[in-house]
């Protein structure tokens, strides 16, 4: 754990050997990290930063093997239902659809952000940040787009999106004979690759290696 | 010791430690180039403001009717509580409760502890800054999950699509649920985390 720093010569040190803790305010002499550490604050338990190893390529790994899943999640039938002979086929896609063409079209621009807009949006950034990285261009667009990102974060509710499927699955599955689609499976593997992801791709290491401060931060 | 009495700002953004100058109102991050504040600007008065909406929204999300099933020719309109009362009914006691505390349970804490965290900030009372950080983490990381009733709305318009014999649409209640959402989820991103322990420095600094 990172020690807080002695008051008295707090302001003589310079900042990149000091870190401050983003949800308290704490100000601590940063501590050297190895590989696959991670540091957090002493005061209230917020992890400051981690070490990772070869983020950079193990991102774009995942980036890219989540953006092959993302078109057949989204489009291909999560369940299909029988009912007296006729069948009904549900997709992310025709739940948007649904929801617009009944009126709802507030909630329908709703789930369409949250479960299909901003995660594609979410690998979008990620992807142009680590291409940005990687081929050394643009960084000042890398930041902007990583800082996109970050307001993005929250509203990308995949884990949501899938707890609602299966609340669906046992509601209907007591009035008419439900199949499961290959949708889903490709659903839970696209939220499954991109949890990996966030754990993978540390902050502080894109931040380090887009702003220029150390060349060898995303190794 | 806090970064604020030192002359130090981090950026909200990328977390860099810039340097306060006291010569400018708007000061930029040296690395990402987003604004930095010691705090976030008005940051209880506008969660304050996004807590009394939804507050108000609440009321209607719980009353009106989320959706509407039609079958053979006859509607009944379903609250959020009768959905839960529905399925303990069939005998889908997890379920239930799983819908239970993601449309019922969060919401109804979320506008209460949010209330608690900005009230105890305020007066500095009646919870301890570890006790309103674990709030704060568990309202934050909770949110997003009472969006649950909405994506199964969507999914059973979708998929109970029958004509005649039966079809579900979404209702008014459903706006009104949604806004609720993301009206609270807002509320804990604008509510600066840091304004917890401004006020506890001489007690929890030394541990």
């Amino acid at each position: 754990m990172p020690d807080p720093v002695d008051p008295c010569r707090v302001s003589e040190l310079p900042l990149d050997e000091l870190v401050a803790c983003h949800e308290c305010d704490l100000l601590m002499r940063k501590p050297h990290l190895a590989l696959g550490e991670k540091a957090q604050c002493p005061r209230c338990g917020y992890e400051l930063y981690a070490h990772r190893y070869k983020v950079v390529e193990r991102s774009l790994a995942l980036v890219i093997a989540a953006l092959l899943l993302y078109i057949p999640a989204n489009f291909l039938p999560i369940m299909q239902l029988n009912l007296l002979g006729q069948a009904s086929q549900d997709t992310v896609w025709s739940g948007v659809l649904g929801l617009f063409n009944t009126g709802m079209q507030g909630i329908a621009v709703v789930v369409f952000l949250c479960s299909m807009g901003i995660p594609l949006l979410k690998l979008l950034c990620q992807l142009a940040v680590l291409l940005s990285i990687r081929w050394n261009i643009g960084r000042s667009y890398g930041l902007l787009i990583y800082r996109i990102y970050h307001h993005l974060r929250d509203w990308g509710m995949l884990e949501v999106y899938l707890m609602g499927v299966l609340v669906a699955i046992v509601k209907l599955a007591d009035l008419a004979e439900l199949s499961l689609g290959l949708g889903l499976v490709c659903f839970i593997s696209l939220l499954l690759v991109q949890v990996w992801l966030e754990v993978v791709m540390s902050p502080h290491q894109i931040w380090q290696a887009l702003s220029g401060e150390d060349i060898h931060a995303g190794d | 010791m806090r970064a604020i009495d030192a002359g130090i700002l981090i950026c909200g953004e990328c977390h860099e430690l810039n340097r306060q100058d006291p010569e400018t109102d708007e000061q930029t991050c040296t690395r990402c180039g987003a604004l930095v504040h010691a705090r976030r600007p008005d940051s209880l008065m506008r969660t304050w403001a996004l807590l009394l909406t939804s507050a108000i929204l609440y009321i209607p999300a719980n009353l009106l009717p989320i959706m509407t099933i039609n079958s053979l020719g006859q509607g009944s309109p379903s609250t959020i509580m009768a959905g839960v009362i529905e399925l303990v009914q069939h005998g889908m006691i997890p379920i239930a409760a799983v819908v239970f505390v993601a449309s019922i349970l969060v919401p109804t804490f979320k506008l209460v502890g949010i209330a608690l965290l900005l009230f105890s900030v305020q007066r500095h009372q009646p919870l301890s800054a570890r006790q309103r950080i674990i709030m704060y983490r568990f309202i934050e990381f909770i949110g997003r999950w009472s969006m649950l009733d909405i994506f199964v709305i969507a999914i059973l318009v979708a998929v109970v699509n029958f004509g005649r014999i039966a079809s579900i649409e979404a209702n008014l209640g459903a706006v009104a649920f949604a806004s609720v959402v993301v009206l609270t989820m807002l509320a804990a991103v604008t509510f600066d985390p840091r304004l917890i322990w401004d006020n506890t420095e001489s007690d929890d600094d030394h541990e």
